[in-house]
């Protein structure tokens, strides 16, 4: 992984001179920085630029875009926290941020800064090889249940191996649940048939899909997807399992009132803009806006919720 | 006795040893395969004892059969020459390393680089005093140019942050 | 032919021409700074990118990691410090061949061996990137173990006189390996709870310190002794007889470079030193190998400029990367829109042939760039020694600290100089090291997916016919290097291979 730290100052000056973002004043300071874990070219890095360029007219603010990549978050976490709550920097938040709070206990966690508002939720889908004998999601669990099923998922400790797990749970199965290093590694395992199962974010395996190698069994989201109306959900499947890999921003402990506000109302707007919710949608993800107010509410069960799996399995005390 | 396999040898099973009880303390957890995190640790701490047994047994052994050759002192003697001085030596350009890690933060990049430039060259043996200090303060805009220029990396900006560098 | 038309069309584009110039100078530049990692110096242009077109995009980032894979040999030659992993190798033969006053040489022919890698491997992502990609999807986790034990077994042949201090010195590049996030759990090992080690430790940090810190600590020792040779400033291609006689290398380079460039993880750096292990195997004069054998520099150079351009074949049939730099060319192609895929083609195809095209002029370019730099990288190094080390010693440490941002990067780059400096003081050899580091990850994390995949039924990699085949392949190697060293036991040849461990 490289981890490098750049400030995108150029790309900043471009965007902003494209956007006049000075044309509203109410936002109390004129750049805001956006910190990603993420590599630059990475899922939330290329996420959060595709943002930033249509989130400063709407925000009245600079939106620039920083990668603080060092220790899957830790370093990011340890900045933000220490940051001034002025509405100037805040971070990109993905489940990652929880996962590495609980398992490298690192000295600044995710409880030390103020979840803001959420803007997208990512579908997780199950899938299997197009070529492979699997059509539904029963056929998976059966398979695993006469012999040794072989599921795949991206990475260790994350939110796909925690569905798969809750999954193997519910279902009452022995699968196997092989961990990569990434998504692409496992979707070669997946397309040459070593793993039944593979469990990725839509966007990922889009081109597959519509190429016809790879063939989608179920989502893990709440409700069926609008881009493919006919897959089940798990839950429908009669697995109570749901996962929800959400993207939001969250800042400093103490923001003030009226940078929560136009936060909230700026959120709103640019998913409704027609041009980026295009861009957006095209890119497989689901606008789910969530207030401040219950943003605290749901990292905070997010974070109870995955303490406890990750207790029960024993990997952390 | 001292023979350069014979150090080795040693070395290399105390680092194994260390190595080895540090995976023994891996805590294990239902998430875990079979092998564990701790799995191949430990073949490869028992693997560094192992060899370095033998190498130290090596290491008696050939120094034995040189003794009773007849080469008698020679051969250490010639082993560990001139070792102790090139050691004082290294450990000088490593206190400067060392020191720059320490100063780089406060300082800023570009005063520590140009320090760290002229306190090495001059370390180093370099005679001309007028010319140490042309090369540090040229390398070190040099560096700073090309790295914090020209690739954008951020280096700390230190004491100079404060006239906008 | 179609690919061919189409391409060609692209060559005129001056969008495109100029897209591949200025990557591959900006690659060769950042290549060459130690630390700046290939996707390092691409990631820099990542936010230029915005503004062009997507071919120019495409084809900037794609000609930056061919300059990038290239411009790490130059340190490797000239001040012993790999630029980048897949340089290490290269390191071996090169800096010897330096140290005799031969830079220029090893210039020419790193250089001209790169573009030979490039055209090879452009050739073989344009013909034949579909069967490419079946071999790709092919690998499965047992397979990956099999090549991970292929390449550690090359440590037999790269241990020097003493095989047991071979071993020793990789289970140390292994040990290292181990730190940082396990591959199955996700829990940590040996971090010591400081997060900067949560990523594990970066190879190249290690190589810099194991090559070029311990380097200038041994330097240090040796005050006022210049006696080195300096090179004339001057780039020197072979001639034709030197030329015929690294054909074989180069031929062993492209050969090993495609395959390993086509796999997901694999990788330049595996792919550089396997090419110069076999290299050496097969060449009529493998004693010159360890003391400047320009094979030695031509297998290598050629195989990671291969892989280069074959590490494109499974992100442009499946849209997988693998390796940071392409994930970084993954990021290029989402920014404007493009999912690279089966899908590609019939979409984009555009695209993909203006990418081609821009490779062509990278390939090309980078011989006339290269030829215009690199007299001045020899006379910067042919300066008086104290100042030289200086200006290399501020060099690593800048080029170290611009990885993470971190002061304790540099401490661990130090702590492998001095690491470097005991080893060679007790002569241990320091390539089944970064071999072993570079290789730790990916045999542990596949060997422990496979047995996780059979119920820890160890046969599963005999079953596999891949992991099976190379497997073989690997016992054979070990043996036959092992009956080769009891065989010149036997002869009292106490056969010092390599140089590189002398003090001297």
């Amino acid at each position: 992984m490289n981890k490098l730290q750049l400030v995108s100052a150029v790309a900043a000056a471009v965007l902003a001179g494209g956007m006049t973002a000075a044309q509203a004043q109410e936002y109390p300071v004129d750049t805001v920085t956006l910190v990603t874990h993420s590599s630059p070219g990475g899922g939330s890095d290329v996420f959060l630029r595709e943002l930033s360029r249509y989130l400063s007219p709407y925000l009245g603010a600079n939106v620039i875009v920083e990668n603080v990549s060092g220790g899957s978050g830790a370093k990011a976490m340890a900045q933000l926290a220490q940051a001034p709550a002025d509405g100037s920097t805040f971070y990109a938040t993905t489940p990652t941020f929880i996962y590495t709070s609980l398992l490298s206990d690192p000295e600044y966690k995710y409880t030390d800064l103020e979840p803001l508002v959420n803007f997208f939720i990512d579908p997780e889908v199950i899938y299997t090889s197009a070529k492979g004998e699997f059509r539904t999601l029963e056929d998976v669990i059966q398979y695993a249940r006469d012999g040794r099923g072989q599921w795949g998922a991206a990475n260790p400790a994350s939110l796909e191996r925690q569905a798969l797990e809750q999954l193997k749970a519910a279902a009452g199965v022995n699968a196997a649940v092989v961990t990569h290093e990434g998504g692409g590694d496992m979707m070669i395992n997946v397309l040459n048939g070593t793993l039944q199962i593979g469990v990725g974010e839509v966007q990922e395996i889009q081109s597959q899909i519509e190429a016809g190698e790879l063939r989608l069994l179920a989502t893990f989201s709440e409700n069926r997807l609008d881009s493919f109306p006919d897959l089940p959900t798990v839950k429908e499947t009669g697995y109570d399992v749901v996962v929800r890999k959400f993207r939001g921003l969250a800042g400093p402990k103490g923001l003030p009132a009226d940078v929560i506000a136009a936060w909230e109302a700026a959120t709103q707007k640019v998913l409704a803009d027609p041009e980026y919710r295009q861009a957006y949608e095209g890119a497989n993800l689901r606008a789910e806006f969530i207030p401040h107010a219950d943003y605290v509410k749901f990292i905070d069960a997010f974070g109870a919720e995955t303490a406890d799996f990750l207790k029960k399995t024993g990997v952390i005390e | 006795m001292l023979t350069r396999d014979f150090v080795g040898g040693v070395a290399s099973i105390a680092i194994g040893a260390v190595y080895l009880i540090f995976s023994y303390q891996l805590r294990t957890s239902a998430l875990d395969d079979s092998m564990g995190p701790g799995g191949l640790p430990r073949v490869y701490g028992w693997l560094l004892v192992g060899l370095g047994a033998i190498l130290t047994t090596q290491g008696i052994v050939s120094r034995r059969l040189a003794v009773a050759g007849g080469e008698k002192g020679t051969g250490e003697k010639g082993e560990w020459d001139g070792q102790g001085r090139k050691l004082l030596f290294a450990a000088g350009l490593l206190a400067i390393g060392v020191g720059y890690i320490f100063v780089v933060e406060t300082l800023g990049y570009l005063l520590s680089v140009a320090v760290l430039l002229l306190v090495t060259a001059l370390y180093l043996g370099a005679g001309n005093k007028a010319r140490v200090l042309a090369v540090a303060t040229l390398g070190a805009v040099f560096l700073w140019v090309m790295f914090v220029i020209v690739l954008g990396v951020r280096m700390p900006s230190g004491l100079l942050a404060s006239l906008g560098l | 032919m179609e690919t061919l038309t189409h391409t060609a069309a692209f060559l005129l584009d001056w969008h495109v021409i100029l897209a591949a110039l200025i990557g591959v100078t900006w690659g060769i530049m950042g290549g060459a700074l130690p630390g700046i990692s290939p996707s390092i110096t691409m990631a820099l242009l990542l936010p230029f990118t915005y503004t062009l077109d997507p071919t120019s995009a495409i084809v900037l980032l794609a000609s930056t990691y061919i300059g990038a894979e290239y411009g790490g040999s130059v340190p490797a030659i000239l001040i012993r410090t790999p630029g980048t992993n897949a340089a290490a190798a290269t390191v071996i033969d090169g800096y010897e061949m330096n140290r005799q006053g031969k830079a220029g040489l090893a210039l020419g022919i790193s250089l001209y061996s790169g573009v030979i890698g490039s055209l090879f491997g452009l050739a073989m992502l344009m013909t034949l990137s579909g069967p490419l990609a079946q071999v790709a999807l092919a690998f499965t986790p047992m397979a990956y173990f099999a090549l991970g034990v292929l390449g550690l077994s090359v440590i037999a042949t790269l241990s020097g006189e003493n095989l047991v201090k071979g071993l020793i010195a990789a289970i140390l590049g292994l040990i290292i390996a181990t730190i940082g996030s396990d591959p199955v759990t996700g829990g940590t090992r040996f971090t010591f709870g400081s997060p900067e080690l949560l990523g594990g430790i970066e190879p190249v940090m290690i190589m810099v310190g194991l090559f070029a810190m311990s380097e200038l600590l041994v330097q240090a020792g040796k005050r006022g002794q210049d006696e080195r040779v300096t090179s004339r400033p001057r780039i020197q291609f072979p001639d034709w007889p030197l030329a015929k006689r690294l054909i074989p290398a180069q031929l062993i380079g492209n050969g090993i470079g495609t395959v390993e460039g086509v796999m997901p993880g694999a990788g330049g750096t595996i792919a550089s030193f396997m090419s110069y292990n076999e290299a050496r195997r097969w060449s009529r004069y493998p004693e010159e190998f360890g003391k400047g054998s320009p094979e030695g520099i031509a297998a290598p150079e050629t195989a990671n400029n291969t892989v280069a351009e074959t590490a494109l074949v499974p992100l442009l049939s499946f849209g997988i990367p693998g390796s940071n730099s392409t994930a970084i060319l993954l990021g290029g192609f989402l920014i404007h829109g493009i999912v690279p895929g089966p899908m590609l083609f019939q979409k984009s195809g555009e695209v993909v042939y203006g990418l081609y095209a821009g490779l062509f002029t990278a390939a090309i370019g980078q011989l006339f760039i290269g030829m215009a730099m690199l007299p001045v990288c020899i006379w910067l190094v042919n300066r008086p020694r104290p100042y030289l080390n200086a200006f290399i010693f501020a060099l690593i440490l800048s080029g170290i600290y611009s990885i993470h941002s971190e002061a304790f990067d540099l401490g661990i780059m130090i702590a492998a100089g001095v690491l470097g400096f005991f080893m060679r003081m007790l002569r241990f050899p320091f390539l089944p090291t970064v071999l072993g580091l570079v290789l730790g990850y990916l045999v542990e994390s596949n060997l422990r997916r496979s047995l996780v995949l059979s119920g820890d039924d160890w046969m599963i990699f005999v079953d596999d016919r891949i992991s099976l085949g190379l497997l073989i392949l690997s016992f054979l190697f070990i043996g036959g290097s092992i009956a080769k060293r009891a065989y010149g036991v036997l002869r009292h040849r106490s056969s010092s291979t390599f140089a590189e461990n002398a003090e001297s």
